[in-house]
């Protein structure tokens, strides 16, 4: 048909012709296109929802720790093992000061043998008046370590009762709850009177008394006298031992006075178990004693992982990428990009394995180099710790960087990279002063989600970081990096498959995942938000 | 090809150290400053440029014209190698002299050439800095510390500029609160700050209003006295209002150079009589 007859036509017939109503396939009643936005709009809905739900279920499943744990703090109280507890300090402390003679003695023979070029045997001989004294002084606190261990006897006692009690209180439940009431009835349970049990432990406070004061009067003697020892490095080291031992002396009357002060009729509040929880130096479970769930272990652990992993990743991904966007020839950027992408296809289990065969035994061999013997906290003997874990989660971190960071360099106009080469700027100097400042959000957002990555990550923390549950003592200044640490994944990956559903170290485990799922939210809102200002300033 | 270049006389300077002689009469010849000669340029296999010949004056203006894509950009950039920047370009034939220096030879540093070769483009491209930022970023990369000389420079900049008076109380407010025609005149004043000898100019006025405009080419008016100006332009009013010579490009090929009536009121060629009468382009 020629093109002039169809406009003659169409404005002839035009007021029928003119179709634009609505008149489109349908199925169930919605047309093509609503039926696409449905489908959209329902992925979408559903992934709010699971989201939601898991919110919902670390929740549900998380939040009854902190009454459990409250149980927990308040047996501890009731049962007087906090009492006991009060009591063993000086015991402890006292080691502590057995173990400083210890290595003091360690140091001596060191001398003996190195300085002094005596045979074994012979420094040996020389310690015998060293040995004399240092077993006088390990046991000196043998009067109240025997009154402690009649107490622990009787606490322990008056828990396991009363854990008794509770397991009997459940079955009479379940049979009740079950219909069946004779047998309910049958189940006797014997109630413990607290105060009265308690009061067994307290009324022998004058003996500890008596004990303590055998102990300081055994140590005062002790400590006049010391060992004269050849050296006067060492000698200077015996005199603070001296000095320490007398504040410790000093310091048994005031541990009285709060044994004397301790009630076990005050109530635990709900805060503490909160506090007891995030501020708690210990994660010891499964303990005949007493058991504690304190996070600060596993929250230290994962943070110096993470730093230690950031502080190698940063200047790789981000240097990386800068390389790969401004500098490189198109042939190494074919190259390097994909080979970096490439480094988050390997399954972090072989990383680990990795770890473990290669990493942390070449990191172990390497740290006894004499060369490098300048190193704060080198040589070490663990082949697993932070820093091997921390060196493969910073390559774990890398690809996350390298490609945000990319990313956001990419981003900055061409224009204020020409503007500044007009000016006669070099290279370098276009990047550091623009190219940098223009990205620096998108970088920092880049490295905040290679945090979260590196946060998240379970397997090689797992396998890596050698798992002992200590806050890391950072008093070795950088050699805090070459200790072995927990996590708070690792943690959660190793213990949950053995503990009992329901009882309250599965619901801390909850209370870690909890922690952590707010700490990866907390990463994602700051990202998300430097992210949305970095477009703006750029705009 | 029409070439007509004005007395060359050589001139021994270094293009280290420039004249700052203003000069007044713009009927003077004046001596060449930067001479192209037989220049073929490609993009990779292709060629964008094909022998070109072109005797650009000392402090003049001089006008680029010609249909979009003939080339007038590519010439432009080749003057301070900013084509450098773009991978596969080459200069495969011919040379470009400034001052007696080719450009393009081997002990030239291109970072220093573009000291000495400022540019303004076609889209204002402040810094995301503060006024004073932007105007003193050629100075800083130079290693220029000393506050009082950074303040001189900035006052002068801007005042050559023609800025001074809008932005002089809020130098440290961002370089992007600024209109558009504020924007491109602060780019002026920006490369002005390292005080070139050539200003190149893509464009400059395309993406402004009248108004702004009429300002930019006062401002360009200004200029001529101390710096020697290039600009592409696409209008043809624009050329003939602020330039003292035009030159006309086509397919890559210059066409005709003259003194700027002579193009527009007596070209040589019928090509760019067709195209200063509006016939085609
Ligand atoms: N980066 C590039 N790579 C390849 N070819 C290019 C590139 N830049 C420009 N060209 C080509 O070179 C030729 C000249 O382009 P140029 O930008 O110099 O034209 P122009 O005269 O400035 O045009 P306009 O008036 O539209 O700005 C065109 O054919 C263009 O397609
Ligand atoms: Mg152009």
């Amino acid at each position: 048909m020629p093109p002039e007859s169809t406009t003659t036509s169409a404005v002839e017939s035009a007021p029928t012709s003119f179709r634009i109503q609505k008149e489109r396939t349908q199925f169930l009643g919605l047309t093509f296109d609503e039926c696409i936005q449905g489908f959209f709009g329902g992925n979408a809905l559903l992934a709010v929802i699971i989201l939601g739900l898991i919110t919902f279920f670390l929740f549900r499943e998380g939040s009854s720790f902190f009454s459990q744990n409250r149980d927990n703090l308040s047996i501890y109280r009731l049962a007087g093992l906090e009492y006991v507890d009060l009591g063993r300090q000086p015991e402890k402390d006292h080691a502590a000061l057995s173990r400083y003679l210890a290595d003091l003695r360690l140091r001596t023979y060191q001398y003996y043998t190195a300085q002094k070029a005596l045979p074994a045997k012979e420094a040996n001989t020389l310690l015998a008046d060293f040995d004399l004294y240092a077993d006088r002084f390990a046991r000196a606190s043998a009067p109240i370590r025997s009154q402690l261990m009649d107490w622990s006897e009787i606490a322990n006692d008056i828990k396991a009762r009363h854990l008794t009690n509770q397991n009997l209180a459940e079955k009479r439940r379940q049979l009740l709850a079950a219909g069946k009431s004779a047998e309910a009835a049958a189940v006797k349970i014997l109630p413990i009177n607290f105060a009265v049990e308690v009061e067994t432990i307290t009324t022998t406070l004058p003996a500890y008394a008596e004990a303590s004061s055998t102990f300081a009067r055994s140590l005062e003697e002790l400590i006049v006298a010391p060992p004269i020892l050849p050296d006067v490095d060492l000698t200077v080291r015996m005199a603070r031992f001296q000095a320490l031992t007398r504040d410790f002396i000093a310091s048994l009357p005031a541990t009285l006075e709060s044994m004397k002060k301790w009630d076990a009729t005050v109530p635990v509040p709900l805060s503490q178990s909160f506090t007891a929880f995030i501020f708690g130096r210990q994660w010891l479970t499964a303990s005949f004693w007493q058991d504690w769930y304190g996070a600060m272990p596993l929250i230290a652990g994962s943070m110096l992982v993470s730093l230690i992993a950031l502080t190698l990743a940063i200047p790789l991904g981000v240097g990386a990428a800068i390389y790969v966007n401004q500098l490189a020839s198109p042939v190494e950027q074919r190259l390097i990009k994909p080979a970096i992408e490439f480094i988050s296809a390997i399954p972090s289990v072989v990383l680990g394995f990795f770890g473990i065969a290669v990493l942390g035994e070449f990191l172990r061999v390497a740290s006894g180099w004499s060369f490098l013997s300048w190193v704060t906290g080198f040589p070490f003997a663990e082949r697993l710790n932070a820093l091997t874990a921390g060196c493969l989660l910073g390559l774990i971190a890398v690809p996350t960087i390298f490609t945000l960071a990319e990313d956001a360099i990419n981003n900055v106009p061409r224009a204020f990279k020409e503007a500044s080469y007009a000016l006669g700027a070099s290279r370098l100097q276009t990047i550091i002063r623009i190219i940098v400042p223009a990205s620096l959000s998108g970088i920092v957002s880049a490295i905040l989600l290679g945090l979260g990555r590196v946060i998240g990550e379970t397997m090689v923390v797992l396998l890596c970081a050698g798992n002992r549950i200590a806050i890391p003592d950072f008093t070795a200044g950088l050699g805090v990096v070459t200790q072995p640490v927990h996590t708070m994944t690792g943690i959660i990956a190793q213990e949950m498959g053995e503990v009992e559903p329901g009882g309250i170290h599965y619901r801390a485990l909850f209370v870690v995942g909890l922690l952590l799922f707010f700490i990866a939210l907390l990463i994602n809102y700051f990202a998300q938000k430097i992210v949305r200002k970095y477009k703006v300033s750029i705009g | 090809m029409e070439n007509s270049s004005p007395t060359s006389a050589a001139p021994s300077r270094t293009l280290a150290t420039p004249p700052r002689v203003a000069r007044k009469d713009d009927t003077v010849p004046s001596p060449t400053l930067i001479d192209v000669k037989g220049l073929d340029f490609y993009y990779g296999a292709k060629q964008a440029l094909f022998d070109i010949n072109i005797a650009i004056p000392d402090r003049r203006v001089t006008a680029f014209i010609g249909p979009s894509g003939c080339g007038k950009s590519t010439l432009l950039r080749c003057l301070n190698r900013m084509n450098d920047l773009i991978d596969g370009t080459a200069v495969k034939r011919g040379e470009i002299k400034i001052r007696d220096i080719d450009i393009y030879g081997p002990a030239v540093d291109p970072i220093e050439l573009r000291k000495r070769v400022g540019m303004v483009f076609q889209k204002s491209n402040p810094f995301p800095k503060s006024i004073y930022e932007n105007i003193i970023y050629g100075l800083r990369i130079q290693g220029v510390k000393s506050k009082t000389k950074l303040d001189e420079v900035v006052e002068k900049s801007l005042r050559g500029a023609a800025l001074w008076d809008e932005v002089k109380d809020r130098l440290h407010e961002s370089g992007l609160g600024l209109s558009g025609g504020q924007q491109q005149r602060l780019c002026i004043a920006r490369t002005i700050a390292v005080e070139p000898e050539v200003i190149l100019m893509d464009e400059p006025c395309s993406a402004l209003d009248p108004i702004a405009t009429a300002k930019v080419e006062e401002l360009i008016h200004e200029l001529k006295k101390q710096f020697t100006i290039i600009i592409v332009t696409h209008s043809m009013q624009q050329a003939a209002r602020c330039s003292d010579r035009t030159a006309f490009f086509y397919m890559g090929k210059l066409i005709e150079f003259d003194e700027t009536h002579n193009i527009f009121m007596n070209p040589k060629n019928a090509q760019t009589e067709a195209y200063v009468s509006g016939r085609f382009g």
